[in-house]
């Protein structure tokens, strides 16, 4: 079991170990979907991975699933190594939701249809039979860094479903599954 | 081999050095999380409390707060409600202990502390998570505390609940 070379086998363990903490703690996140705004995408209790490194090189785009910082963060009272502690610490509790509205958009609810600009949005997703929505929330203008997130079950109340604006300093990655 | 593990025994012993330093010697910050994780241990309760150990947790969970603290909290589904008053907090306290027999586990995560430049006030944002004991899921809210440092000890004067979401 531990090979003919108790070393190489220990150095092995330990890389692997350092690979998975690396891999898992800082780039692809598990995380457990609590709750059933995201019916029918993610069941509730099921798992994902959230993928930190999905906007290194983009944007944020519409249809996205994306994990949201819960808590405000702010790093600006920090110094520069605890600034970089900070960034890499990941969150314990995240929202997951996918985006409508992206920065400068203006966005809608429109008896349950998402309008942009005017323009219903096309939402494949969406299963209109199983979950009917008759939302409505009047038009709002998207700032700069700033994307209108929404929960794919919307035939629940509007009151009770957590959605709105969100900055982009909250998005921590994409879900990857 | 003997410089070198001279230079390593002296690295550890910086290292350790600056670690009790911390320990001994904690920052504000340092000070601040660990009585807000006091303050999650002294809101949490489990079922069949002894009514003494109620309100004496009840009382404790006053002190961390100033006699003129104000909490405002807004969450989905509760409406809006403004507490002031130290007493106020501890009468609250005891109350959702009676209205929650089953116990209450309250959690702080992701905690970020802001103190000022004086030293002397700071603000830390936080996710609360409570759970029922029964229910399978847990609530989280974003809250913001502001603490100032009262007669030497950091107290909560202000509570209130923010939006992740606008």
């Amino acid at each position: 079991m531990i090979g003919r070379n108790p070393k190489a086998t220990l150095l092995r363990v330990v890389i692997w170990a350092v690979a998975c903490l690396v891999v898992f703690r800082l780039l692809l996140l598990p995380v457990r979907v609590d709750g059933i705004s995201m019916l029918p995408t993610y069941r509730d209790h099921s798992v994902n991975l959230v993928n930190r490194l999905a906007y290194l090189w983009h944007e944020p785009r519409r249809g996205d699933i994306v994990a949201i910082r819960f808590s405000h963060f702010e790093t600006n009272g920090l110094g520069g190594l605890e600034q970089v502690a900070s960034r890499l610490e990941p969150p314990h509790v995240m929202l997951l939701k996918r985006i409508v509205g992206l920065p400068g958009e203006t966005v809608a609810f429109l008896d349950g249809r998402v309008v942009i600009n005017g323009e219903p949005l096309d939402e494949p997703y969406e299963d209109a039979q199983k979950f009917p929505c008759d939302w409505n929330r009047a038009p709002v203008t998207l700032g700069p860094g700033e994307y209108l997130v929404v929960g794919d079950n919307r035939s629940m109340p509007q009151e009770d479903h957590t959605f709105g604006e969100c900055e982009r300093n909250r998005i921590v990655g994409k879900a990857l599954l | 081999m003997k410089i070198t593990l001279r230079l390593v025994l002296l690295i550890a012993v910086i290292a350790a050095g600056v670690w009790l330093w911390t320990v001994l010697f904690p920052g504000p910050e340092k000070i601040i999380r660990q009585r807000l994780a006091q303050v999650a241990d002294s809101a949490s309760f489990s079922p069949g409390e002894n009514p003494l150990l109620t309100a004496a947790r009840a009382e404790r969970l006053g002190d961390f707060f100033s006699t003129n603290v104000e909490v405002r909290l807004d969450v989905p589904g509760h409406g809006q409600q403004v507490f002031s008053g130290r007493d106020e907090i501890v009468q609250t306290a005891a109350a959702v202990r009676s209205v929650i027999p089953g116990g209450l586990k309250v959690g702080l995560t992701d905690v970020t502390v802001a103190v000022a430049a004086d030293q002397q006030s700071a603000t830390a944002d936080v996710t609360v998570k409570t759970q029922a004991a029964g229910e399978k899921d847990f609530n989280a809210q974003e809250v913001k505390f502001t603490l100032q440092k009262i007669a030497g000890d950091w107290l909560i004067t202000r509570v209130e609940t923010v939006r992740s979401l606008s």
